[in-house]
């Protein structure tokens, strides 16, 4: 059995495309943002009083809580 | 009931430039009201097509999908799947991102699918050959089946072109029908069947959507949720499993056409916008950035509008004696001059804050800036049960809080909204800087510790700070009791980095002020003149006898007529209904180390916390045009009947400062209450409890120093 890798995993500055979304309450929502399977992810940086992510998908940016980004299963190799 | 006049919905995701659309189709033929039974802006405006027919033009909140996250959004679906509603549009004019085209053109397949007439507006093309993009609108009109038409509002490219379209999709709106995009599986396509059989609507779609929300859909009666609620569960229909898979569906769908219609370019490592976050949203120099921002802001608040508030009320001062001096003396004239036109003058007051505020504020909402703000300090406002929006109010409530509460409209969690709304009259504004001054003086004397601190400014800003935490545990106090329907998301576009578009700023501005001046304006004067009948009428004869009285003193002791207008004034006062008041509260604020006098100062600052300082002169029969010395010294020499201690003394002056901290003395703030909470609940809670705390806060003072 292989561990999932979550959007949490990564490093600022690291990309990596994402795998699936765990299915819960924010999984629309984070479609309706652009955030879908294959597409590339990077981790821009980590809120200043931490909590939350600012991510970039393709050609647009996002602001995620960490329960959300828990929620976004990355592909295992980069 | 449907109006006959053709109603025209501008549809689109937050960001899309729909409301520049909006107020470049209408300009200043536009107003806002709310949609029915909820506090959700509802702008609509005229336009003239070119048959020179009139259409109605309604900018719906900005939605991303027909399922939704935030009540705003709730209100567009409630509308778009209920033909019989006042708002249910004949066209739909959809606006999208062109950058942005795959994510943007989700809720538009949607609304094509439940079968509503569309224009399809693709905005800001100059952007796309800015990044040397190519684009090709065939492939997109191919797949959509609707008219797609590219344009720049920005750039007022395409503007033309866009209104002929309306004009002539108006004219044949029972057209073609577009065959629904979305593949049904077999459970959505059984049960939305029998929805569709059950209610009749008219697209299989929508009887889909309804089967996803009836729950909360009020266009459906109980009988009728009951029969959905039995279809849906009877064949297990997994609410959120399908509104997974209808979303990934539609985007397999459409990617292939994004990619025909718009051909990118190769990216640049970094955009400006990259380059600018890396500062602005830095760990460590975002929030220096933030609260550099905030102080300018702050200042621009206090310093731009200080003149023009100088300018009203003298002005308003200099109508007055006008009016004083050249109508006859009689009650109608003292109504018009101390009630109708006091009451105007405390409303048109406001105004230079609200307008520079705002400007602000648009300028950095519109420039994508706000959304870094609620990015950087969600977390920590989130322990507060508020939203990275709040700070920008809280902090605006330095100054005023009405503005600070009419910006709250942009948090879209009502919850967050209410609990910023319910503690920004806690943080100390600039009308409570006169009571502060003049009492100050009587708590500590103006002498320096450490040689570097006054014990004056520490006391001051001890009393900001107290007015902070008091918001801060107001705030959980009410994250704790209050509910919530939504379920609480951060998830926000960080949009690039754009110049404002002026005609925004300018319309949100002036839209701001008129609703200030004419919904709270009512209330405000009301309330003015309800407190000068208070002040200028006694029970019995009460007034004639205190006159007289004091004309008796005067000759008596010699006065000169201003001394004796003065005493004269000051005796009547005691004696009308407002002095009775504060004479019958006496003993209930007398744990607080308050006597009379103060209650009635206590009671006529409700219509504004400054006014305590004109009370108290004409209470002190010095005349409320003295200056501030004259009363402070007139006070630092009041004795307690019959004793030698001072009625200033620390106990009782600090006392009344945390009281005037906590206090809601406030008419203009509980009006704009009521106006943004859509209730007289809300400004009627945030009244007691400001009250209690300003009693509790002022008890434990006194009784502790005594």
């Amino acid at each position: 059995m292989t561990v999932q890798r979550t959007l949490l995993s990564l490093l600022p500055g690291e990309s990596a495309f994402i795998d699936k979304l765990d299915v819960g309450i924010s999984t629309c929502k984070l479609l309706n943002l652009g955030v879908l399977p294959k597409t590339k992810v990077t981790m821009v940086r980590k809120a200043p009083f931490g909590g939350a992510y600012y991510i970039k998908l393709d050609g647009h940016q996002l602001a995620v809580r960490t329960e959300e980004a828990a929620t976004i299963i990355l592909e295992n190799q980069i | 009931m449907k109006t006959s006049k053709l109603n025209i919905a501008l549809l689109g995701n937050p960001n899309s430039g729909k409301s520049s659309l909006f107020n470049h189709l209408t300009g200043l033929r536009q107003h806002v009201s709310n949609f029915p039974g909820v506090t959700v802006d509802k702008k609509s405006g005229t336009i003239f097509l070119e048959n020179g027919v009139e259409a109605n033009i309604i900018d719906f909140p900005g939605t991303y999908s027909v399922y939704p996250n935030s009540s705003e959004e709730k209100i567009v679906i409630n509308i778009l799947t209920d033909k019989t509603n006042d708002n249910y549009p004949d066209l739909v004019v959809y606006v999208a991102d062109a950058t942005q085209l795959e994510r943007h053109l989700l809720f538009a397949t949607q609304i094509i699918d439940l079968g509503l007439p569309m224009i399809f507006v693709l905005n800001m093309i100059d952007l796309i050959s800015e990044q040397g993009d190519i684009l090709d609108i065939k492939p997109l009109e191919k797949y959509l089946g609707v008219k797609v038409i590219p344009v720049s509002v920005r750039n007022n490219e395409h503007l033309d072109s866009l209104t002929h379209e309306i004009s002539a999709a108006s004219q044949q709106i029972k057209g073609l029908e577009i065959p629904i995009k979305y593949v049904f599986t077999d459970v959505e396509n059984f049960v939305a069947t029998r929805i569709q059989k059950s209610l009749s609507t008219t697209s299989l779609y929508t009887a889909k959507v309804i089967a996803h929300h009836y729950k909360w859909l009020n266009h459906l009666d109980e009988d009728q949720k009951n029969k959905i609620k039995t279809i849906t569960e009877q064949s297990a229909f997994n609410d959120l499993n399908l509104q997974v898979r209808e979303t990934m569906d539609r985007y397999n769908h459409f990617a292939p056409v994004v990619r025909e219609t718009i051909k990118v370019a190769k990216r640049e490592k970094k955009s400006l916008t990259d380059k600018i976050d890396d500062i602005i949203t830095h760990r460590f120099w975002g929030p220096i950035i933030f609260f550099a921002i905030m102080f300018l802001m702050f200042q621009s608040i206090y310093s731009w509008s200080s003149v023009p508030m100088d300018l009203i009320e003298t002005g308003f001062a200099e109508i007055g004696n006008l009016l004083t001096n050249s109508l006859p003396a009689g009650w109608w004239t003292d109504l018009l001059v101390n009630g109708l036109l006091a009451g105007l003058g405390g409303v048109l007051v406001f105004v230079p804050q609200i307008a520079v505020l705002f400007l602000l504020i648009s300028l950095l909402e519109e420039s994508g800036y706000m959304s870094r703000a609620v990015y950087m300090f969600d977390i920590v406002m989130r322990k507060f049960g508020m939203n990275g929006r709040s700070m920008v109010a809280l902090i605006s409530s330095g100054a005023c809080a009405i503005p600070a509460i009419m910006s709250t409209r942009t948090i879209s969690d009502p919850k967050e909204r209410l609990i910023t709304i319910l503690v920004s009259p806690l943080i100390s504004c600039s009308a409570r800087l006169p009571v502060y001054a003049v009492l100050v003086g009587f708590v500590v004397a103006d002498t320096d510790v450490l040689g570097i601190f006054n014990m004056q400014g520490l006391v001051f800003m001890g009393l900001y700070l107290l007015g902070i935490v008091g918001a801060l545990v107001s705030a959980l106090v009410f994250k704790a009791i209050l509910k919530s329907e939504n379920n609480s998301f951060l998830m926000i576009e960080l949009p690039n980095y754009k110049p404002p578009i002026w005609k925004n700023v300018f319309l949100t501005v002036k839209e701001k002020v008129t609703s200030f001046v004419v919904e709270a304006g009512k209330i405000i004067v009301l309330i003015s003149i309800a407190l000068w009948f208070l002040a200028s009428y006694g029970p019995g004869n009460d007034l004639e006898e205190a006159t007289t009285n004091a004309q008796n003193i005067s000759i008596e002791k010699q006065l000169s007529d201003q001394d004796r207008d003065n005493l004269i004034a000051s005796y009547k006062i005691e004696a009308s209904y407002i002095g009775h008041l504060g004479q019958w509260i006496e003993p209930a604020i007398k744990p607080l180390g308050f006597d009379w006098k103060m209650g009635i100062a206590i009671l006529t600052s409700f219509a504004a916390r400054e006014v305590f300082v004109g009370t108290m002169a004409t209470i002190y029969s010095i005349g409320s045009d003295n200056d501030e010395q004259t009363l402070r010294q007139k006070m630092a020499s009041e004795k307690r009947p019959g004793t030698e201690i001072n009625v200033y003394n620390p106990a009782t002056s600090l006392s009344l400062l945390v009281f005037y901290v906590f206090a809601m003395q406030c008419m203009s703030t509980l009006a704009i209450v009521k106006r943004e909470t859509n209730t007289w609940k809300w400004p009627i809670i945030q009244f007691i409890f400001m009250s209690v705390l300003a009693y509790v806060g002022s008890f434990i003072v006194y009784q502790l120093m005594t």
